[in-house]
Order: structure tokens, then C-alpha cells, then sequence
């Protein structure tokens, strides 16, 4: 019910296809961080899901069913597609008090998501004289009005303070708890990192990754332990035997590539060598990132 | 009806989305207020100067403030439209009612009720407190064509309120919408009636006017002339249907 399913979507613009042949489904129940750099197509995917752009060819839908053919779209999709969609000169409360009246829900619940959003106090002010941040929880209130079962946020960090970005962040994985699917588009692989369990990683419109998190980090840093030791020499030899190499790291500590730190505790213990610390070192998120989209953006450049 | 009903919600929605704007509620005001405050402070300075001292034709001359009312009903039925189109407006608006069709008929209906209220009021209000500083030259209700021009001076207003909105609906701007009406109604079609007899009769604002005449001197009567404003006003609504049903928002 609260799945997306994403089929062979494109979207062309002449030529230029924005969003190109794209497959993959968002489940219920998980974040799902949507990542690529600016103009891979996560805005323009997440508007052809709203109906608001028209396929070029391919479908979006939402528990099977087109967002148009939706009886009751504001109770099954909640939508944050950028701080400004809202008429400036409008305040906060009216603003969400014609939404409620379209979907047919009741005053209270605007109140509701104005005070659960944290905007109450300047809910009767003109939208015109709000922070970006303030726009932002005005267009989360928003998405949240329906309480529906797939919320779709485009950039909801953006303009956000530390704190707010911490409450989002809370926000989302409270949400995807209660068994909802969360689909959060970012540019930022680090600040995804933070709340997303699945990831869909775009470059030039087309699919470069629908995987785990966890299968993300793995598949896609070396492995890599940092140590200190007493007794390098000893070590050297021990980690030679087992066809590992131990380098010297800039600060005093000692790097081996291609192990985990509890294999190379159990050998060290075994030979009686004294590790004074002993950690893992997964390659920044960020950089098998950018791996991964620079790799996509040289093919398509050789193409 | 039972496509009818899940049309109430949104037609709630927009009466909500007018009301909260100053820009769209005040064009309302001040199709009340321009027609009939004109109407009755021009009357009060030289309606007894002497007879069709406000116009040769005493009926046209009880609906002078008419010229400034329109102009508020084409800010109100622009302003309505153009709301959407300020910021992403109406990607917030589509994904609350995603049949188009919904969505503009609704918005489309909401102004046309209000426009005819706030009309008919207008012409009631317009014809009497025009008349009453008009002292020995003053109409009377019953009097020939007074009824007619009282109903239809307000479906006058009416009409251009939504020839207005099917436009920018067209052209997605009120700005644009009235910097062409406006000089339009208030230039254009004035010098271009004067000049030409023949295709000039059928411009929108002279077409509609003559509900509001006594005399006819063209081919079409008090009602074919509205029924002529009602086409351009269909179709500038037609118009607005199809791009808002076609393209992307």
C-alpha cells in the first residue's frame, strides 16, 4: 500500500533526458535516501510521481495506483517539494488551512502539525517574512497534514539550524518506524549517512545504486585497519606471514590494508605483540560517493 | 454526482485561498466599491448640471462607474489565477487536487459566484445611489431597461472577471493579463469604437456594455451583446482549461 514503484521512467526535454529509464521502488518501513548531485533528476522524479510533470514514457505509482487516480492523495502522500511553493503573501495557517479543506480534514489537524513542526507562534504571520528554515517546517506541517503513508522530501535540510536538522532528522526515522516509506532526496552523502537505512544514488538521470546503507559502505570502502604498536617489527613479520602488509601512517600509527581490526587482534594476541589501539577505517561515505557519480560522469563523458 | 461531490472540498479550497489574499479579496471590495462610489460621487458633482449632463443615453450614464468597476473585476479574476503562478504555488495546490480539471473548474467556478454576487449587488447598488443625486433627471426602477441593466450590469462584471482568469490562466501572469486589459478597455477599444463601425461592435467591453444601453445603434441588442462578452469570456476560460490540463507545473 505505501510503496513507490518506479518503472523504465524518463523524462526528456528535447534531447535532454532528465530522468532516464529509471527502476526502482521505495518500501515501507526505512528511509530511503535519494542522492545524486544537483540536476541528476531527483526533483524531477519525485514531480512525475506528484503528477505535477507528465512521463515522457515509463510509470510512477504509489501502492500501485497513479498519484492522479488516488482518491484521497493528501492521506497517502505527503509531499515537500521546495520551501518556496507557497504564496508569499498568504499566512502560514491559511496556507494549511487550504490544504485541510481540499483533503477534507478537520481545522484541528492544522494546529496539530503547526505546533508538531514547531511554527505555532508565528502561524498567523504573512509566509513572506519567514526564514527559509521556517518555510521549510511550514512545508514539512504541510506534508504531514494527511498523516499519510509516503512522505516524499525534497532537500528538507535545507536553510534548517544544527537543532532543526536534528529534529528532521529524528522526524524522519520516527516516521519510517511506524511503518511509512520516506523518500529524502540530498546532495550531501554525509548528512544522508545520518538517517537513511536504503539508499538510490542518481547521476544524469539514470540509476547508479539501489542498495542498503550498510551494503553501500561495504561494497564500496576498502578495508583498512589503523594501529599503534609497540613493537612494529614483530608485527611487520607476523602480518607478512599472513600475506599482509603494514605501512606507516603520517602520525606515528601504522596503517594494513585489506583487513578487519578484530582479525588483526586475534593474530596480534596469538604472537603476544602489544596494540596499544586498534580501529577500523572505513572510506569516507563522501568519497565512495563522489567515486561512484564521478565514475558515471566519465563514462557518459567517453560516450 | 458522484463525480459532482468530491468537488465540494475543493471548491472550499479555493473560496479559503481567496479570502486569505488581500490582493483578491480587495478586487472584490473594489468592484463595489469603484463602480458604485464613482458612480455616485460623479452623479452628486454634475448629474444636475443639465439634462445628459453624464451622457446622452440616461441608462449608459446611471452605469458610468462601470468603467472603473471592470477594471477591479479583471484585478480579482486575474489575481485569483495568477496566485497560483506565484512561487510554486501551484504544485502545492496540484498535489492537494491532482485532476486538473478539478482543480481549474473550481477555481474557475469560485471566482464566477463571487464575481456575481459582489455583481449583482453592484448593479443594485450602483443604480441607486448614482440616481439618488440625480434630482429631476433621475431613473426610476421600472423605468424601460432599468431592471436589465441592473441584473445585467452585474453579469457584465462578472464576465470580465472571468474573461480575466481564463486569460492568465493562458498566459500564467496577472501582470501581463492587465497590462494588455487594462489599456485595452480603457484606450484601445474607446478610440478603435469611435473610429471603425463594423468588427469594433463585437469587442468584448463594447459588446457587453450595451446591457447597459437604452439605445442601440450596432447589429446586436442589450442581451445578444452580452451573450458576445460571454463568448470571449468562454473561451479565454476554454483557453485557460487546456493549458492548465497540458502543461507541466
Amino acid at each position: 500500500m505505501n510503496s513507490i514503484e518506479i518503472r523504465e521512467l524518463t523524462k526528456a526535454y528535447g534531447s535532454h533526458r532528465a530522468v532516464d529509464g529509471l527502476t526502482f521502488d521505495v518500501l515501507p518501513g526505512r528511509v530511503t535516501g535519494f542522492l545524486g548531485p544537483n540536476g541528476a533528476g531527483k526533483s524531477t522524479t519525485m514531480r512525475l510521481l506528484l503528477g505535477l510533470d507528465r512521463a515522457t514514457s515509463g510509470t510512477a505509482t504509489i501502492g500501485g495506483r497513479r498519484y492522479l487516480d488516488l482518491p484521497d492523495p493528501l492521506h497517502r502522500v505527503g509531499a515537500l517539494l521546495d520551501a518556496q511553493s507557497a504564496h508569499g503573501g498568504r499566512t502560514a495557517r491559511d496556507h494549511l488551512l487550504f490544504l485541510a479543506a481540499a483533503g477534507r480534514m478537520p481545522v484541528r489537524r492544522v494546529d496539530e502539525v503547526l505546533e508538531q513542526t514547531g511554527i505555532a507562534s508565528v502561524a498567523r504571520r504573512r509566509i513572506k517574512s519567514f526564514s527559509l528554515g521556517m518555510r521549510q517546517r511550514l512545508g514539512i506541517a504541510a506534508a504531514l497534514l494527511g498523516d499519510p503513508g509516503v512522505l516524499l522530501l525534497d532537500e528538507p535540510t535545507n536553510g534548517l539550524d544544527p537543532e532543526g536538522i536534528i529534529w528532521i532528522r529524528e522526524l524522519m526515522r520516527g516516521l519510517a518506524a511506524e511503518g511509512r516509506s520516506v523518500l529524502v532526496s540530498s546532495h550531501l552523502m554525509s548528512e544522508t549517512s545520518a538517517f537513511a537505512d536504503h539508499l538510490v544514488v542518481l547521476g544524469k538521470g539514470k540509476l547508479l545504486a539501489d542498495t542498503s546503507m550498510a551494503e553501500f559502505i561495504d561494497a564500496r570502502s576498502t578495508r583498512r585497519v589503523r594501529l599503534r604498536t609497540s613493537d612494529p617489527i614483530r608485527l611487520r613479520v607476523a602480518l607478512a606471514r599472513e600475506g599482509f602488509e603494514l605501512a606507516a601512517a603520517d602520525d606515528g600509527r601504522w596503517t594494513v590494508e585489506g583487513i578487519r581490526a578484530e582479525q588483526l587482534g586475534n593474530l596480534a594476541a596469538r604472537e603476544g605483540i602489544p596494540v596499544l589501539e586498534l580501529s577500523d577505517e572505513r572510506a569516507s561515505l563522501e568519497q565512495a560517493y563522489l567515486d561512484l557519480t564521478a565514475d558515471h560522469a566519465q563514462f557518459t563523458a567517453t560516450h | 454526482m458522484r463525480a459532482a461531490l468530491p468537488t465540494v472540498p475543493s471548491l472550499h479550497s479555493e473560496w479559503i485561498k481567496i479570502r486569505s489574499l488581500r490582493g483578491t479579496l480587495g478586487g472584490l471590495i473594489a468592484v463595489l466599491a469603484a463602480t458604485a462610489g464613482i458612480q455616485a460621487l460623479t452623479a452628486a458633482a454634475i448629474g444636475q448640471a443639465e439634462e445628459g449632463s453624464m451622457g446622452s443615453d440616461p441608462l449608459f450614464a446611471a452605469y458610468y462607474g462601470i468603467s472603473f468597476g471592470q477594471i477591479a473585476a479583471m484585478v480579482f479574476g486575474a489575481g485569483a489565477v495568477s496566485s497560483e503562478f506565484h512561487n510554486g504555488a501551484l504544485r502545492t495546490s496540484l498535489a492537494a487536487v491532482p485532476n486538473r480539471t478539478r482543480f481549474y473548474l473550481s477555481k474557475i467556478a469560485t471566482v464566477g459566484v463571487l464575481a456575481l454576487l459582489t455583481g449583482q449587488v453592484t448593479g443594485l447598488a450602483t443604480f441607486v445611489a448614482g440616481q439618488a443625486f440625480m434630482g429631476q433627471y433621475a431613473l426610476e426602477l421600472g423605468d424601460p431597461g432599468t431592471y436589465r441593466a441592473v441584473v445585467g450590469s452585474g453579469l457584465y462584471l462578472t464576465l470580465m472577471a472571468l474573461f480575466a482568469a481564463g486569460l492568465t490562466a493562458v498566459l500564467r501572469s496577472g501582470t501581463v493579463v492587465l497590462s494588455l486589459l487594462i489599456p485595452f478597455v480603457l484606450l484601445v477599444s474607446f478610440v478603435v469604437g469611435e473610429a471603425a463601425g463594423g468588427a469594433a461592435q463585437f469587442l468584448p467591453d463594447r459588446a457587453g456594455q450595451l446591457v447597459v444601453h437604452s439605445r442601440m445603434e450596432g447589429d446586436l441588442g442589450p442581451w445578444t451583446g452580452l451573450g458576445v462578452m460571454a463568448l470571449w469570456a468562454g473561451a479565454a476560460v476554454l483557453g485557460g482549461w487546456l493549458a492548465v490540463r497540458r502543461r507541466d507545473a
